[in-house]
C-alpha cells in the first residue's frame, strides 16, 4: 500500500452520491490502508459510499453547496483527521473546492488526475497536459489533494450493502461567508447523462445547421441513448452546454460513441477516449477522429445520418 | 479602479504537442506562444467594466520567462494600460500563486495604489488545474468568485455572474476580490494598428521578487497518450455503399 489512509469528498446531488464519488473509493482502496468517505449535507450518502468501498464515514450537516462553506469543512476534517491524501471529484464544483481546500491547507493539489501508481514507495499521479496530448506523471510532497476526473476509474459494478463502516457525525462551524449567492437561476432544464450513457450520438461544426443537429438528435433517440456535443457546437447553440463532451465538458466512457462532423479537437478527443468503440462520419478523410476510431467513414455525415436512421429503424421494426 | 489581469502565456491550444523523443520532454516550439484564451477572456471582461465605471486602470502581469513580455504587450493593445513580467523559479500552482501574491504587492508599492479586482483566466490551456486564482485569494486573503461570465460594479462591491452547470449564480463580494473568468457571451476584441502602435511604446517592467514557496509537485515523466489501435477507414464509391459496409461491422461487433 502506498498510503495509510485517503479522504475522499463524495459530491452529492439531491442527496446521491454523484458517480465520480463512488468511483473515487475504487481508487482510493487501490492505494490506501483506509479510505475514509466525506459526505456533506447528505448523510444518507455515507451508507453508499460504505458499500461502494469506504471503510468508514463522516458526515457533516450544512445548507446547499457553497464553496466557501465546503471547504472550511473539508479543512477542518483533513486537519483533524490528518490523511496523507485527499480525493475530489473533478465536477465543476470539486475543482473550485479542491483547489480552494489546497490553498487553505498550503497542500500540493493535481487537478484531473486519471491514473495512480506506487514507484519507489511514492504515489505518482497521471494527469493530461496540452489538451490531453501529453500525459503527465507528478509526485507531491506533503498532504495531497487530487481531483479526480470521472470516468478514469470504474466504481464497484454491485455495491456491498451488508459492508459494515462507522459513520461519525462531525460539526463545523463555519464563519461569515465574503462572497454572497444572491441568486441561482436554472437554465438548463434537461437532465442530461452523458457519464453513464451506454450510447451516445454526438455531433460537431460538421453537421451545419440546427435543424440537421435534429438528426443526431433523432438516431440517438432511437438507439436509446444520449446526445453528445463540441464547444463549436454549444457556442452555435444547438444544444445546449448540458451536452457537451470533452476537456471543457464532460468525460465520457459509452459502449458505443458515435461522432458527426467531428474533425477530433485534441480537447474533444481526450474527453472521449474511454469508449469502448468509436463509430466516425467526416468528409475529410484525413480528420484526426479517424485516428481513434474503430470505424471511420468518409463522407457528408448530415446524408450519413438519414442513411442510418433509416437501417435502425428497419431493425428495430 | 485599480483592476489587475494575470495572465500566463502558453503554447497555441489549436496544435498538438508531442513528445520530442531528443530531449524527452513535451516539443513546445511546434506551438505559437500566445495568451492564454481564458485570459483573454478576463482581459475583456476587466475592459468593459472599466469601459462601463471609467476612470479606472488595467496593469497585466505574468509569471513567465523574458518573452512572456510579447504576451503582456498583446495585451496592451487591447485594454491594459501598464505591464509586469515576474520572474520566479514557479513551477506549480502554489508557487505560481505565492509569485503573482508578491508581485501584487510589488507593483502596489511601485504604482501606490491598491487593487480592487484581480482577474484571472479560470485555467489555463496548457495545465487546465484551475487552481492559481483560487490559491492567490488565499494568499492575499481576500475574497473569489470563479467561472464569471458578466460582472457588474455595485454600490458594495461587485455582482458576479458565475456559470454554474444547471445555469449560473449571481454571487456579490465586496472588494478587494479575485475574480476568474469562464468563456463569456463575447469574443476578446481585436487590436487596432493604432492600439498595437500605442502599446509598443508603453515599458513593461520587470519584477523581482525574491524566494517563493517551495513546489509541492514536481513532474516525474511526461509521455504521449497509449495510442489506440487503428480501425478501418471506409471510402466506398457511394456513401450507401460505405454505410452498408459500416453498419455490417457494427452489427458484427454486437454495438448495435
Amino acid at each position: 500500500m502506498g498510503c495509510k489512509n485517503v479522504m475522499v469528498y463524495v459530491e452529492t446531488a439531491e442527496s446521491k452520491p454523484v458517480n465520480v464519488g463512488l468511483e473515487m473509493l475504487t481508487a482510493a482502496k487501490e492505494v490506501a490502508e483506509k479510505v475514509t468517505a466525506v459526505v456533506i449535507g447528505a448523510a444518507d450518502a455515507a451508507a453508499t459510499a460504505i458499500a461502494y468501498g469506504a471503510d468508514d464515514a463522516i458526515t457533516v450537516d450544512a445548507a446547499e453547496y457553497n464553496t466557501e462553506a465546503y471547504a472550511a469543512i473539508v479543512v477542518e476534517l483533513v486537519k483533524k483527521y490528518a490523511p496523507e491524501m485527499l480525493f475530489v471529484g473533478a465536477t465543476p464544483n470539486g475543482k473550485d473546492l479542491g483547489a480552494r481546500v489546497a490553498a487553505k491547507l498550503k497542500a500540493g493539489c493535481v487537478t484531473d488526475v486519471i491514473g495512480m501508481k506506487e514507484a519507489d514507495g511514492k504515489i505518482v499521479l497521471t494527469a493530461p497536459l496540452y489538451g490531453g496530448t501529453i500525459y503527465s506523471d507528478v509526485t507531491v510532497e506533503g498532504t495531497v489533494v487530487a481531483i479526480i476526473r470521472g470516468g478514469a476509474f470504474k466504481k464497484a459494478e454491485e455495491p456491498d450493502t451488508a459492508k459494515e463502516g462507522t459513520i461519525t457525525a462531525e460539526t463545523v462551524e463555519i464563519a461569515d461567508l465574503r462572497a454572497k449567492i444572491v441568486n441561482s437561476v436554472q437554465e438548463i432544464s434537461e437532465s442530461v447523462n452523458l457519464e453513464e450513457a451506454e450510447i451516445i450520438v454526438a455531433g460537431g461544426r460538421g453537421v451545419g445547421s440546427a435543424e440537421n443537429y435534429e438528426l443526431v438528435k433523432e438516431l440517438a433517440s432511437l438507439l436509446g441513448g444520449v446526445v453528445g456535443a463540441t464547444r463549436p457546437v454549444i457556442e452555435e447553440g444547438w444544444v445546449s452546454r448540458a451536452h457537451q463532451v470533452g476537456q471543457s465538458g464532460k468525460i465520457v466512457a459509452p459502449k458505443l460513441y458515435i461522432a458527426c462532423g467531428i474533425s477530433g479537437a485534441a480537447q474533444h478527443i481526450s474527453g472521449i477516449t474511454g469508449s469502448d468503440y468509436i463509430v466516425a462520419i467526416n468528409k475529410d478523410e484525413d480528420a484526426p477522429i479517424f485516428e481513434i476510431s474503430n470505424i471511420g467513414i468518409v463522407g457528408n455525415c448530415v446524408d450519413a445520418l438519414k442513411i442510418m436512421i433509416e437501417e435502425v429503424k428497419k431493425m428495430q421494426a | 479602479m485599480e483592476i489587475l489581469v494575470c495572465i500566463k502565456q502558453v503554447p497555441d491550444d489549436s496544435v498538438n504537442i508531442k513528445m520530442n523523443p531528443a530531449t524527452n520532454a513535451p516539443d513546445l516550439d511546434i506551438a505559437t506562444p500566445i495568451v492564454n484564451a481564458f485570459d483573454t477572456y478576463a482581459l475583456e471582461m476587466a475592459t468593459r467594466l472599466k469601459e462601463a465605471i471609467g476612470d479606472s486602470t488595467i496593469t497585466v502581469v505574468s509569471v513567465g520567462p523574458d518573452k512572456a513580455k510579447d504576451a503582456i504587450k498583446t495585451c496592451l493593445a487591447v485594454g491594459a494600460s501598464k505591464g509586469y513580467v515576474v520572474k520566479a523559479d514557479a513551477t506549480d500552482t502554489i508557487s505560481t500563486a505565492d509569485a503573482l501574491a508578491k508581485a501584487v504587492a510589488k507593483i502596489e508599492e511601485a504604482e501606490g495604489v491598491k487593487f480592487d479586482i484581480i482577474f484571472c483566466g479560470k485555467e489555463s490551456t496548457d495545465c487546465a488545474s484551475g487552481q492559481v486564482g483560487t490559491m492567490l485569494a488565499e494568499d492575499l486573503d481576500v475574497p473569489v468568485v470563479t467561472n464569471l461570465v458578466d460582472i457588474e460594479k455595485i454600490d458594495a462591491g461587485i455582482s458576479a455572474k458565475q456559470e454554474t452547470e444547471e445555469g449560473y449564480n449571481i454571487i456579490e463580494v465586496a472588494m478587494p476580490c479575485v475574480v476568474t473568468v469562464t468563456k463569456p457571451e463575447y469574443e476578446p476584441r481585436y487590436p487596432t494598428i493604432k492600439s498595437k502602435m500605442a502599446a509598443r511604446k508603453i515599458p513593461i517592467g520587470e519584477l523581482e521578487i525574491g524566494d517563493v514557496v517551495a513546489p509541492a509537485v514536481t513532474v516525474v515523466a511526461n509521455a504521449e497518450p497509449p495510442k489506440k489501435a487503428a480501425g478501418v477507414k471506409i471510402n466506398e464509391e457511394t456513401l450507401e455503399e460505405s454505410m452498408a459496409m459500416a453498419l455490417g461491422m457494427m452489427r458484427d461487433a454486437k454495438v448495435l
